[in-house]
């Protein structure tokens, strides 16, 4: 009776051609979770092999699910292979809040609108309470860990829908210790999110992209200007 | 030092109000500093005669004060005049002026400051002859009661007496300078060093006591000694005092003039910009305590740019607070949660169960959010937060910090720094490191002081321009204006109902932009 060889997981080498097997081992060995630069990587093998044997290889590699490829947020045209079982480094992928080389703005929104629903339920919130509170909600499938909150948070106090307030200890802030930074919704300001246009946005000029060239004589100037005639169009 | 865009406006602001005469002497003082009459003449090339009217009209209307200096040896030296930049600015805001007043005082105390707009200054003859020249049956106007108007705006500080004619400028020496500096009221900041401008209004200023004081004991003085007089054989003596004080006193009161206190309004309407900001920002509540503590306080101020207010405890707030209509329903639970929300946003400091209000930081939020608002409308909102990280941190940031902590696109980020460093927003710095690799890190920052003069100048770029097409547009349907009513139809009708939109909005939006360069420039 001849023993069976039965397909081994951790083997998978016992797949690849030869060349496969050069380009895989180089993959894997370098920096695991930086993963290696195409071009770099054609260079580190000790054989010269064509571009397209490289090519067929690489992407028999990937259809077998072992190596992937990553877009490195610093350059998008710089690809880089890693071996599947690696996640790629922060510095590489942008983080949590990226995905596939651009910003995932629609997880970031949400994350956002979560911190502010949960400030403006707990009315003052220190950075602990506004994780608890979300980790409680089951509102997210992962854990945000808290320097994630804390980076959304930062960002929602940029956009001026809340604001950065130090504890008093009396009050509002009774069960939180003086001088513990919290976040309060911002009672007032415009619409949705928007900040209330000033006086000087309020007018053409002051929002003006052309105005270092309007002069009151010149080509652009506020008799010929189309924003004004637009303004005043009633 | 004045902008490019400070000095057109004020330009057009001296044309529009006194013709292009007036107004090529003023600009020649505003871009060349003070001058003799000589050499005003010298550079605008206008004859002797109009040159000294043009100056006239400017010392009239408040907007140029002339003044000498004294030379370490040798005579004294020529008349030099000096603009009063800040002046020309108060002109287009008269009717703000007149809107506090009607709202502290009667008609009659509103008429007079009119006038006192109007014609620059007045003494009390001539406000008097200027209001029988206007009086309405049933309506009589009277010396004595015109007297007491102005006593009663001479008392709020609105009105004052005019400054010298000619002061003597003292050369500032070096071991002077910084001990000038800080007991000058009109230096903007300490260590600022204070304009010819600043120092000229200075030196103009009669003491306070003299500045805010009306001359009312003549008439009264006189009609006493007329009835002792009748009452007593007259003696030579009496007859000779009675002479002489009633040449001295009526000569005082024709001699003495007065002119509106642009101070006094100015500080007034700083105390409204804030009230407003702090109800756009809390509620009606804090507004009537803010309110209800500049009313027990302002009489203290010592000048317009108050840092904080003076000291007053929670029962002295809540007394004045209930004095007022808005304020009477409030409680005193109600008066300190008011006063907890106002210091959390750092707008009234307490300590030692005392409040004061701090004028700088709730103008320094205001101006923020004016600049903020034109860097979200004109750049966008990604712009909008990167401008509130740097203008937070107030430090240099490196472009890779900036899109993380902002959470903008990495491809992103540079193009909106680089376009708000383009249009002078912020200010950037080269890092090169050396080391393995040369690298080249770009660095970010906004600097307050350089940016808040470039959007002040942007200010007065919008007002000229507001005020061109005012101009413009009233120009373009000036036959129209004048056709009368009954001629209007159709089209016509239609176009003049497009006209007066068009200069209500106009109109409006330049008060509206002149409430943006008060928070700038006068607040």
């Amino acid at each position: 009776m001849s023993k069976r060889k039965r397909p081994d997981s951790n083997a998978p080498s016992d797949s690849l051609t030869d060349h496969e097997r050069l380009i895989y081992d180089v993959i894997r060995s370098n920096k695991q979770d930086m993963g290696i630069w195409t071009r770099d990587m054609k260079r580190e093998l000790k054989v010269n092999l064509p571009d397209n044997i490289v090519t067929k290889s690489i992407k028999s590699l990937q259809n077998k699910s072992l190596i992937k490829e990553v877009v490195n947020i610093h350059n998008k045209g710089k690809k880089h292979l890693m071996a599947v079982e690696f996640e790629p480094s922060k510095e590489i992928s942008g983080g949590a809040w990226y995905s596939e080389g651009s910003l995932d703005t629609e997880f970031i929104k949400v994350v956002k609108s979560q911190c502010l629903k949960q400030i403006i339920k707990l009315k003052v919130a220190t950075l602990e309470g506004i994780s608890d509170s979300i980790k409680r909600s089951g509102a997210f499938k992962v854990d945000l860990t808290k320097q994630q909150i804390e980076e959304i948070v930062r960002a929602v106090v940029l956009d001026n829908q809340i604001m950065e307030v130090k504890s008093n200890g009396s009050g509002e802030f009774t069960n939180i210790p003086v001088g513990k930074v919290c976040y309060k919704n911002v009672s007032k300001g415009g619409g949705g999110g928007e900040p209330k246009t000033g006086s000087s946005a309020s007018v053409p000029c002051g929002v003006c992209p052309q105005i270092n060239f309007c002069t009151p004589d010149g080509v652009i100037s506020p008799k010929t200007c189309v924003y004004y005639t637009k303004w005043l169009d009633f | 030092m004045l902008t490019e865009y400070g000095t057109k406006h004020a330009v057009h602001v001296i044309t529009n109000h006194f013709g292009d005469l007036v107004a090529k002497v003023c600009e020649c003082l505003l871009r060349k500093g003070p001058l003799t009459r000589q050499n005003v003449k010298r550079y605008t090339e206008l004859s002797d005669e109009q040159v000294k009217n043009a100056l006239l009209v400017l010392i009239q209307q408040n907007c140029v004060q002339a003044f000498t200096t004294e030379q370490p040896d040798g005579p004294k030296a020529n008349t030099q005049y000096v603009v009063l930049f800040d002046n020309i600015l108060h002109r287009v805001r008269f009717a703000k002026f007149l809107t506090i007043l009607s709202q502290e005082f009667d008609q009659q105390c509103v008429e007079l400051v009119q006038g006192l707009l109007e014609h620059g200054r007045l003494t009390l003859k001539q406000m008097f002859d200027r209001a029988k020249s206007s009086e309405k049956e049933g309506n009589l106007v009277d010396l004595d009661s015109l007297r007491e108007t102005l006593v009663k705006l001479v008392t709020a500080h609105y009105v004052e007496r005019c400054p010298a004619s000619e002061p003597l400028l003292m050369p500032i020496s070096e071991e002077e300078g910084p001990a000038r500096k800080k007991g000058s009221k009109s230096a903007k900041k300490i260590g600022e060093p204070e304009t010819i401008e600043q120092q000229v209004v200075e030196a103009a200023l009669p003491m306070e006591a003299m500045r805010f004081s009306v001359v009312t004991n003549v008439e009264s003085d006189v009609g006493e000694k007329e009835k002792n007089s009748n009452n007593v054989t007259p003696g030579e003596k009496r007859k000779h005092d009675v002479l002489e004080l009633d040449e001295c006193g009526v000569a005082d009161e024709q001699s003495v003039v007065y002119r509106a206190n642009f101070e006094g309004f100015i500080r007034r309407l700083r105390h409204k910009g804030c009230i407003d900001h702090v109800r756009a920002h809390l509620d009606d509540g804090a507004a009537n305590v803010l309110s209800a503590m500049l009313q027990a306080t302002s009489s203290a101020e010592k000048k317009v740019k108050t840092k904080n207010s003076v000291p007053l405890s929670l029962s002295s707030i809540y007394e004045e607070v209930i004095k007022s209509e808005a304020g009477r329903n409030m409680t005193l639970d109600h008066v300190r949660a008011s006063l907890v929300q106002l210091g959390e946003l750092s707008f009234v400091d307490a300590s030692s169960d005392s409040y004061s209000i701090d004028f700088e930081k709730i103008i320094e939020i205001a101006q923020n959010e004016e600049v903020e608002s034109v860097v979200s409308k004109r750049y966008g909102r990604d712009a909008y937060r990167i401008f509130r990280l740097l203008s937070k941190s107030g430090r240099l940031l490196e472009t890779d910090k900036i899109s993380d902590t902002t959470f903008v696109e990495k491809k992103d980020a540079p193009k909106i720094l680089y376009k708000l460093w383009k249009d002078g927003y912020l200010l950037m710095e080269k890092l090169v490191v050396t080391g393995a690799r040369q690298s080249q890190f770009l660095l970010w920052k906004v600097n307050r002081q350089i940016l808040w003069k470039h959007v002040l100048d942007e200010m007065f770029h919008a007002a000229l321009n507001l005020s061109l097409r005012v101009s413009y547009e009233l120009d373009r349907e000036k036959e129209l204006l004048n056709l009368p009513a009954d001629k209007r139809t159709g089209p016509l009708q239609d176009r003049y109902n497009r006209i007066r939109k068009v200069r209500i909005l106009l109109e409006s939006s330049q008060m509206k932009l002149d409430d943006a360069i008060l928070l700038f420039h006068d607040f």
